[in-house]
């Protein structure tokens, strides 16, 4: 994969597709071959590392989203880009503005459809800085206007940052414009 | 924000748990650490020359009341005795005279004897005496110094004299044997509760023994003993057996102090065990604690957070805990020694201030020692449920 450029990891459910991404994001090593991430191979990296380059190389929506249910919706974003004070208050604001759950800042997680969590764990994802963006099935249960706002807002920051986007799909490949697609 | 949220999962309850099991171990600990310090000076020879297990016999009057080298031997043979010795008496007559400050003099008859140093806990370099020394050290009776106290002194129109003084009395010795006439300068080294009668160094009495009366011959009127236990019914029966007298009260206070010393080592013992049970709940609690925030504690790790950052939240909270069971701990510690005080007083131990600094150091040690322990386990904790491959990292919810 290449900096800059967008992949599609297409398959039915069932085949893998967020144990590639939990390989890629350190959560499991039970794998044979290599990773290499900047040519080094990632399975020599140490915890220390690893929790580095999760808040400043990699960054990832999980199909299970995994947001705290007793925190609110601004409290779950804050909680991750505290870790280096990536964006401004005002900033996550108005990314939850974008993608029409800014009424819902001050919820609790717990409270809010399995759509509305999905978006704001997007937002999650993009308040750090990261050369790596992996969306796990990131838009399941969003409408297609929703999906129009949430992959324009992605393609944004990743084109900023000239960072890889690896996106999981069961089909839809969500109108992006991918350098290549993998078939699993 | 991450404190909040791991906060968020701990129930009041559990924390207060925690620092009651914690305060409890804890303060039965320091508590008895605390009555073994201030007890002390019941056991250890530091308070008497002798030390308790010391048993001094002697036999019935009569005509020939001396212990043969075979009596002593047979002695030495018996398990329960640890290390055996005899008085030698000084075969000469002795004269000692005392004057305090210029304000005139006693002088009176008296008698010298002197055991085997091994049974006399000074240092050696005071009790010691050689032809070249320039005064003779002796141990008094007790006794003696309070006679003169309470008894002489007022009457004569004598200053009063403490332990620091005595030492200072210049004591005039003359001695009288068979063959020669010798005069010694000596002074009072300690006093002592246990032995009654006036002694100076082995190698002095052997000395002039061999000086100034050359012709007789040095008798062991009494032994003294080393038993391992004072209360042992076989020693009792042997001196029975054997008609050796003793002093009742010297070894009925013995068998007490040797009771009291179980009892304390037991109830030490329980300290221990009950403290030990405590310090595993308290372990238990953190891990409780820890697990029922599972989820919240592998997210966060994935999320950027380290195992460290985690781990000070946990330990923010048990270093508090411990703190607070810790000073409750002293708190109990210092109304159970006032509580105490009447019964060390019936006791006759002499209780200090001193000893709370003693519990003090105590209490730094353990806070040490167990935030270390701590520490130690919440990373280990934090590190199990944190490992790559755990099913709740790699399954999806």
């Amino acid at each position: 994969m290449e900096a800059g450029k967008s992949y599609l990891v297409k398959a039915a459910s069932g085949s893998g597709k967020s144990s590639f991404f939990n390989f890629l994001y350190g959560l499991n090593n039970k794998f044979t071959g290599s990773i290499l991430f900047d040519e080094k191979d990632i399975a020599s990296f140490s915890e220390t590392e690893w929790t580095q380059f999760r808040r400043h190389k990699i960054s990832i929506v999980f199909q299970g989203l995994r947001l705290f249910p007793e925190l609110t919706a601004i409290e779950n974003i804050q909680l991750k880009n505290q870790l280096t004070n990536h964006k401004t208050e005002a900033e996550i604001r108005s990314y939850l503005e974008r993608l029409d759950v800014a009424h819902l800042a001050d919820k609790k997680a717990e409270t809010l459809s399995y759509g509305q969590q999905q978006r704001v764990a997007i937002v999650r994802a993009l308040c750090q800085p990261f050369e790596l963006l992996l969306l796990d099935e990131p838009f399941s249960h969003i409408d297609d206007v929703q999906i129009d706002n949430a992959t324009q807002l992605i393609l944004e920051e990743v084109t900023a940052r000239n960072a890889t986007l690896v996106i999981a799909s069961l089909g839809n490949s969500y109108n992006i414009d991918y350098s290549k697609t993998l078939l699993l | 924000m991450i404190k909040e949220l791991l906060h968020k999962q701990i129930h009041f309850s559990q924390l207060l748990f925690f620092a009651l099991t914690s305060s409890l171990g804890l303060g039965i600990l320091l508590v008895v650490f605390q009555l073994f310090v201030d007890t002390q000076s019941l056991f250890g020879s530091s308070s008497d020359l002798l030390s308790n297990q010391t048993v001094i016999i002697s036999k019935q009057l009569g005509r020939d009341n001396a212990f043969t080298p075979e009596e002593i031997a047979t002695l030495k043979q018996q398990e329960f005795v640890k290390k055996v010795g005899g008085f030698t008496n000084g075969t000469y007559r002795v004269q000692g005279s005392v004057s305090i400050m210029g304000m005139g003099g006693i002088s009176t008859d008296m008698f010298l004897e002197a055991v085997s140093d091994r049974f006399i806990d000074v240092d050696n370099e005071d009790w010691n005496w050689s032809p070249s020394s320039r005064e003779v050290p002796i141990i008094i009776p007790k006794n003696y110094i309070d006679l003169y106290n309470y008894g002489f002194a007022p009457g004569a129109g004598l200053p009063q004299i403490n332990q620091d003084l005595i030492r200072k009395i210049p004591i005039e010795l003359n001695l009288t044997g068979t063959s020669k006439r010798e005069v010694y300068d000596a002074y009072i080294l300690a006093t002592s509760e246990k032995i009654n009668t006036i002694l100076v160094p082995e190698t002095f009495l052997n000395y002039t023994n061999q000086l100034l009366s050359p012709d007789k011959e040095v008798r062991i009127s009494r032994v003294i003993m080393e038993v391992v236990n004072p209360s042992d019914p076989k020693l009792l029966d042997f001196l029975a057996k054997n008609k050796y007298q003793y002093f009742q009260s010297e070894l009925l206070s013995s068998r007490i102090s040797y009771f009291l010393q179980l009892v304390l080592s037991i109830v030490l013992g329980i300290g221990i065990l009950i403290t030990i049970l405590s310090i595993t709940l308290v372990v238990t609690n953190i891990n409780l604690l820890i697990l029922k925030n599972k989820q919240t504690i592998c997210q966060l790790h994935f999320l950027g957070f380290s195992r460290k950052q985690i781990a000070n939240v946990y330990l923010a909270i048990s270093y508090k805990i411990l703190a607070v069971s810790i000073a409750i701990a002293l708190i109990l510690t210092v109304i159970c020694k006032f509580a105490f005080v009447p019964f060390f007083d019936n006791l006759g131990v002499q209780t200090s201030a001193f000893s709370l600094v003693y519990v003090g150091i105590a209490a730094i040690v353990l806070f040490v020692i167990l935030a270390i322990y701590y520490t130690k386990h919440t990373h280990k904790k934090i590190k199990q449920m944190t490992a790559v491959n755990t099913s709740l990292l790699t399954t999806e919810i």
